[in-house]
């Protein structure tokens, strides 16, 4: 109880409320807005949050978060284009209700469904963060290098055109990693004679790079694609009745979500889509699903903004990425000088307290904003990309430039924006090199940590039933991309 | 207007269980698995030249043992690329959706003109910098209102720079010419 009156407290202040409702704010216009999305807006704050304390820079990013994905089904609803990848599953009946002629009222049954799944997997979150660091104390090494494992075999089934290339960005991210000067021996490592690369290459400007510029490019090919939009007058909230028969749909998908959420790497678009699945599946009436069904739209919402919450878990109480917005938040964890895992949780509980609170507010805020300003966002689909992007750029250029005021940061975030748009051009994603990125140092750290303590004897490892539990789940996960295959073929 | 997502399932629902046209190795992804080895290639060449440590002092881990890992994990994954379009044909994806057009040239113009523009940095700075942005690249992409244009490439960049560097404390370069705030 303490440590939660002590949460509560490091963010009673108005300067800190101030700044969790400008996460709200920011999260639902970035999430409304098509080709912009919650890893980008949490990749550009980072370097402005560097000087705020830690506590309220994290929570302002966990709130951004919660309503990103909210802000998402805004555009998905309303013009077929969903503003966060969480909402492509809204989309399938939330267009077609809006085109119907009931855009209040899918707004509605949307922001009811978020602010249920983000609430009940809070409550999770609350529960089993610190019931898991607590297990992850008695982790040693190799339990975290097969735990780090696992999460990069978890790449595997992260949403993406391919389980391969998944892994492969995801590998070349934890390759990045390496960049920089061995901590243990002081070797320079591939920094080709830079002396600006000894301490490696920074997140932030790969962070931007590769979600900010990337999707700028990528956004350059459809300057001319014209967008059938519907306009909101204003959102209107399901009714008892209504409520009442979409309850089971609601708990079932939150639940959902916030299990999907807890597994790394997984993240709310999966949570969304297998939410989306299990409502038709248990529907009284799945032939009515992508006609403007209202169970086709809470369920993915309550999954996708569940997802959040779970996700929020591994990334506190393990150090290990949730999903792809929470390795931002991990990347934001590292340069504000934490150690996210059970020590963090150990040591400071009220942090733990802290976020949670912070997104429960994000969760209630979004539920007024969308109250009032449903008109206001269904509005903002309208700012041209023309002056939007270049907008996009200045602010991935101010905050590539401002971690280290070096001009090399700006450059770094210029070729991986690049290079970035050309992977996700050929089916190579960005967030599991991102994710590979964050666990990279980990995984080298543990890896090498084990090696010593068992005189590079890898297979001693394995006397540990908690490395055997996570190289199985390894092995799970890397296979299950074929057993569709095997399935289909019976 | 926006494609809809169910035409995507439609789509896809028919191309399940379909076969690839294009044979046994697709050529785009064999070249892109053939540039994967050529870079990683040149990075186990680099390796090689790591200083070296004794392994007293690098505890029997020495600094290449980790890349070189990740090196062959990497090449290992990469010898399925030219075949993988078959299995995602299988599970009714299609490899090619997003590459099957070539690049508009609107995008190369993008990048040509934000490198170019970056590279002035050094004599134009921030404030520039983010002004010749938000002019160029609005006229680029086919803005054609040049009042507003103009009032946006002046007015942004000041709010902007106002904010970060009055409120946030960062500080803006003013390049050779000094202009800045």
């Amino acid at each position: 109880m303490d440590a939660f009156i002590q949460g509560a407290l490091l963010l009673s202040t108005p300067e800190n409320i101030g700044l969790i409702a400008a996460g709200v704010l920011i999260g639902v216009v970035v999430g409304a807005l098509p080709g912009l999305s919650s890893p980008m807006a949490i990749a550009l704050l980072i370097p402005f949050t560097i000087q705020l304390e830690p506590v309220p820079a994290i929570a302002m990013m966990a709130a951004l978060y919660c309503a990103g994905t909210f802000g998402g089904s805004i555009t998905a609803i309303l013009i077929n284009a969903p503003g966060a990848p969480p909402a492509v599953a809204t989309a399938l009946d939330g267009y077609p209700m809006a085109k119907n002629g009931e855009p209040g009222r899918a707004l509605g049954i949307a922001t009811i469904s978020s602010v249920t799944g983000g609430i009940i997997s809070l409550l999770v979150f609350i529960v089993a963060a610190p019931a898991l660091a607590s297990v992850a104390l008695e982790f040693g090494p190799q339990e975290y290098f097969a735990l780090a494992v696992f999460a990069l075999s978890m790449l595997a089934s992260m949403s993406g055109k391919s389980s391969i290339r998944n892994m492969i960005s995801g590998f070349v991210g934890v390759l990045i990693g390496t960049i920089g000067i061995h901590l243990t021996t002081g070797v320079e490592r591939f920094t080709f004679g830079f002396s600006e690369l000894d301490e490696g290459i920074s997140f932030i400007p790969v962070l931007i790079g590769l979600f900010a510029m990337g999707e700028m490019l990528s956004q350059s090919q459809t300057l001319n694609k014209h967008v059938e939009r519907i306009q909101a007058k204003a959102m209107r909230l399901p009714t008892m009745a209504e409520l009442k028969s979409l309850r089971g749909t609601i708990l079932r998908s939150s639940g959902i979500g916030t299990f999907i959420g807890i597994l790394p790497a997984e993240g709310s678009t999966v949570a969304a889509i297998i939410g989306y699945n299990e409502a038709k599946r248990f529907s009284k009436t799945p032939e009515k699903f992508g006609t403007g069904h209202a169970e086709g739209i809470a369920g993915p919402e309550a999954a996708n903004n569940a997802a959040a919450g779970g996700a929020m878990v591994p990334t506190l109480a393990l150090g290990i990425p949730g999903s792809g917005s929470t390795a931002l938040i991990l990347a934001a964890l590292i340069m504000h000088g934490l150690r996210p895992g059970p020590y963090l949780l150990n040591e400071t509980p009220e942090f733990l307290y802290a976020i949670f609170i912070a997104m429960l507010f994000a969760n209630l805020a979004f539920l007024g904003i969308g109250l009032v300003g449903a008109k206001f966002f269904s509005m903002i689909t309208f700012i041209p990309k023309q002056f939007l992007w270049p907008a996009v750029f200045v602010f991935s250029m101010i905050g590539a430039y401002s971690g280290s005021s070096s001009f090399i940061d700006v450059w770094i975030m210029m070729g991986f924006g690049i290079v970035g748009f050309f992977m996700n051009r050929h089916g190579f994603s960005a967030a599991p090199l991102v994710m590979g990125l964050i666990l990279g140092a980990m995984v080298e750290e543990t890896f090498s940590q084990s090696m010593i303590i068992y005189d590079n004897n890898f297979m001693m490892m394995f006397e540990s039933k908690i490395v055997i539990l996570f190289f199985a789940l390894t092995v799970v996960s890397l296979t299950s991309p074929f057993w569709s295959l095997l399935r289909g073929k019976k | 207007m926006a494609k809809s997502p169910r035409a995507d399932a439609d789509t896809t629902s028919t191309m399940k269980n379909s076969t690839s046209p294009i044979g046994l190795v697709h050529p785009t992804d064999t070249a892109i698995a053939a540039l994967i080895f050529a870079v990683l290639g040149f990075l186990y060449y680099e390796t090689t030249n790591f200083d070296e440590v004794s392994a007293l002092f690098s505890q029997n881990v020495p600094p290449t043992m980790f890349p070189r890992i990740l090196l062959f994990t990497i090449g290992a994954m990469a010898l399925s690329l030219p075949f993988e379009h078959i299995m995602l044909a299988k599970k009714g994806k299609n490899i090619d959706k997003d590459r099957s057009q070539s690049l508009p040239s609107i995008t190369w113009l993008t990048m040509l003109l934000l490198i170019c523009i970056l590279a002035l940095f050094e004599y134009t700075g921030m404030l520039i910098t983010m002004f010749l942005v938000c002019l160029l690249m609005p006229r680029l992409w086919g803005e054609k209102r040049l009042v507003v244009t103009i009032a946006f490439s002046i007015g942004f960049p000041l709010i902007v720079a106002a904010v970060f560097s009055g409120i946030l404390g960062v500080h803006f370069e003013s390049g050779m010419f000094g202009f800045g705030i």
